[in-house]
């Protein structure tokens, strides 16, 4: 009997014969069946550079409007009416709990992608003091990781979720780097880690940021778009 | 700037302003080696905690988080109203019996005593307490109508604002969109209490017994802390459940009694009929030949029904079977259905012949003339209360008082047979009291 994290009822956890004769501590599910359902995973064709399922492989509309700015996106989830009651529940009420639902998809999305250094998209002061938790490093399970990006200290916090796409996109450049960063990036891979991939400015002005500290590749992975 | 008249009564964190609101609590204490909330008063299990150390409760968060870096504020409640000699605005008549009803409830609250309604199902419980309300709010208290359902508050409150439209009114409940005001009549949902602190001079629970007030610790706390220590509290229901039923017995709660609907026919009894391995039947995507053949009987007769199936999960085969024996012209409706109300109007305007929906629709709703069918109410979902109040949505109206209500089974269960007996006890007094059966 185990109890989801998500809905707080009782389930049963279903156990496969592989479970059995791994001869292991079963694995224990945060979410129940009911609740993994409300995510929609991203399989099979998808645009490649942001990771928006779609029918073909080729470069979406929203890309091609980036023209030369480009990055090369994965992306776990859609961002559905379940991701985004997800995403209120943990990111905007602040349930840190529901950090658990998440975190073993990430974990064997982080094992195919190949990378040096991991970097979570971190959040700006003010953030942090009210929700208490990045909700990015929430979602690892002890992966290594390194916080190389700060939010500007100027920045002004009006989170990107309450703003219209061209409001986005005039967004000044959010983050720098970290003094002791240039050691620990500098001609790496390093992957960016985010909760949403929406319009992709965020993640542009991390990775410009990544380059000029030396790295020699930057990719990102993002739980939704 | 603040405004004060915000924490009357109320247990709210605050940002600005605090230097006016005393000194305040912390919102999650530590206790021995747990953590309290100081909100709902349940513990913290001990993996709440946040990266920068402060501890927060899982439980009330719909309301708004709050943790142990939070302060909760609280301003006694002044009972600054101004009320007015007649309050009561409502100029519809109470039968004999309501009336009778009425004065006994008025009595108690006068007394001072917490007490419990007993009423059928249809027997107009709200305009009963109208009496005793239009003398709370004369004497100045603070009064909250609560309920664990929403439907039931969002029916309510247009209700009650046209019976008492001098009263300053509210009302609370999750998604509300207006924002919350200092008044004396508060409508809410019983989550809502959860922010009050000895506000209410008189709570009234309306269907006291429903999901999830009944089985919940953390709501049943919720009322008594919203109470002021002097206040008192009115139950409302047509099942009460059996601890209440044990607290009337043993006269540690007043009853009032009122065992006829307000146009004074009976109740419709449950008639079982038996339906063998309706489960299986129903994984195979068929449904029982004589419920088939009863639906197929009230279309041709123009007579819209209700049929209530155990689980949502259910439904669409339900309805896909339903289509293929030609019992077509209604929908399916459940919680979390976005249509829902759009869809119980439908039905309500004889736009729909019938409807299929869960328990989510055992009360709290009312249509003429309609016939109710049960199927499987041997699972374990129809609780003895769930099937009175089920047969109960039959012959509310007075133009038609009669209404079939058929519970089909594969075995007759405890909850089946205490409600058929519920029923008979019921109508039995109902029927001293001069009830005629339709």
């Amino acid at each position: 009997m185990t109890i989801c994290v998500w809905c707080a009822r009782t389930f049963e956890p279903p156990v496969t014969l592989q479970d059995l004769l791994r001869w292991r501590p079963l694995p224990v599910p945060a979410l129940c069946l009911n609740c993994q359902e409300r995510f929609t995973p991203i399989t099979g064709a998808h645009c490649p550079a942001c990771g928006r399922q779609q029918a073909t492989t080729v470069r979406c509309h929203d890309c091609e409007r980036w023209g030369a700015e480009t990055l090369t996106n994965r992306a776990l989830f859609q961002y559905d009416a379940g991701m985004k009651a997800y995403m209120q529940q943990y990111k905007f009420q602040g349930d840190y709990a529901l950090r658990k639902a998440l975190q073993t998809p990430l974990y064997q999305a982080l094992a195919q992608q190949s990378y040096d250094v991991l970097v979570p998209i971190p959040v700006d002061q003010r953030t942090w003091l009210t929700r208490g938790f990045n909700q990015v490093t929430g979602w690892l399970h002890g992966q290594p990781f390194q916080q190389v990006l700060r939010v500007k200290a100027d920045h002004k916090s009006q989170p990107q979720s309450a703003k219209t796409r061209a409001e986005r996109l005039v967004t000044p450049q959010p983050f720098m780097l970290d003094a002791a960063a240039a050691k620990i990036i500098v001609n790496q891979r390093v992957l960016l880690l985010d909760d949403v991939y929406t319009t992709g400015r965020t993640l542009r002005q991390a990775a410009s940021q990544i380059y000029l500290g030396g790295a020699k590749a930057v990719t990102s992975l993002t739980l939704a778009r | 700037m603040i405004n004060l008249s915000e924490y009357f009564g109320r247990r709210l964190p605050a940002t600005t302003g605090t230097d006016r609101l005393g000194t305040g609590k912390l919102a999650v204490k530590r206790v021995g080696q747990r953590y309290q909330c100081q909100r709902c008063q349940q513990w913290l299990a001990n993996s709440d905690q946040l990266p920068n150390g402060a501890w927060y409760c899982r439980q009330c968060l719909q309301l708004g988080r709050v943790t142990s870096q939070t302060k909760l504020y609280t301003i006694p409640e002044p009972n600054r109203f101004s009320p007015s000699e007649s309050p009561l605005t409502w100029t519809g008549k109470l039968s004999p019996d309501q009336q009778r009803a009425a004065e006994k409830i008025r009595q108690h609250v006068q007394q001072g005593q917490s007490q419990l309604l007993w009423a059928v199902t249809g027997a107009g419980k709200t305009e009963i307490v109208y009496p005793a309300l239009a003398w709370a709010v004369a004497r100045g208290w603070r009064v909250a109508w609560a309920s664990p359902r929403v439907d039931v508050c969002l029916e309510l409150a247009p209700r009650i604002q046209a019976a008492f439209a001098a009263v300053s009114q509210c009302v609370l409940y999750g998604e509300q969109p207006a924002p919350y005001r200092y008044s004396q009549l508060t409508v809410c949902t019983t989550h809502q209490l959860l922010r009050f602190e000895h506000a209410f001079d008189w709570i009234i629970v309306d269907e006291v017994d429903a999901f999830p007030l009944a089985t919940s610790p953390l709501l049943q706390l919720a009322i008594t802390r919203a109470e002021k220590p002097t206040g008192q509290h009115l139950y409302l229901t047509a099942t009460p459940g059996e601890k209440l039923q044990r607290q009337i017995r043993q006269r540690t709660l007043v009853a009032t009694y009122l065992p006829l609907r307000y146009h004074g026919y009976l109740l419709p009894q449950l008639r079982v009929k038996l339906a063998w391995r309706w489960r299986e039947y129903l994984r195979k995507g068929r449904l029982p030949r004589p419920l088939i053949q009863q639906l197929l009987t009230y279309l041709q007769k123009g007579q819209r029904f209700l049929l209530f199936v155990p689980h949502v999960r259910d439904l669409p085969e339900i309805m896909a079977e339903l289509g293929r024996q030609g019992i077509r012209g209604g929908v399916s409706v459940h919680a979390a259905d976005p249509e829902r109300t759009c869809k119980v109007q439908a039905l309500r305007d004889q736009r729909l012949s019938f409807l299929v929906t869960t328990t989510i629709l055992e009360r709290g709703v009312t249509f003429p003339n309609i016939a109710v069918v049960i199927l499987g109410g041997d699972d374990a979902v129809f609780s003895t209360a769930a099937l009175v109040q089920i047969a109960g949505r039959a012959g509310r109206s007075a133009k038609f008082p009669g209404g079939e209500v058929t519970c089909y089974v594969q075995t007759q269960t405890r909850a089946v047979r205490r409600a058929q007996v519920m029923i008979t006890r019921l109508n039995r007094q109902g029927k001293q009291r001069g009830g005629r059966r339709p």
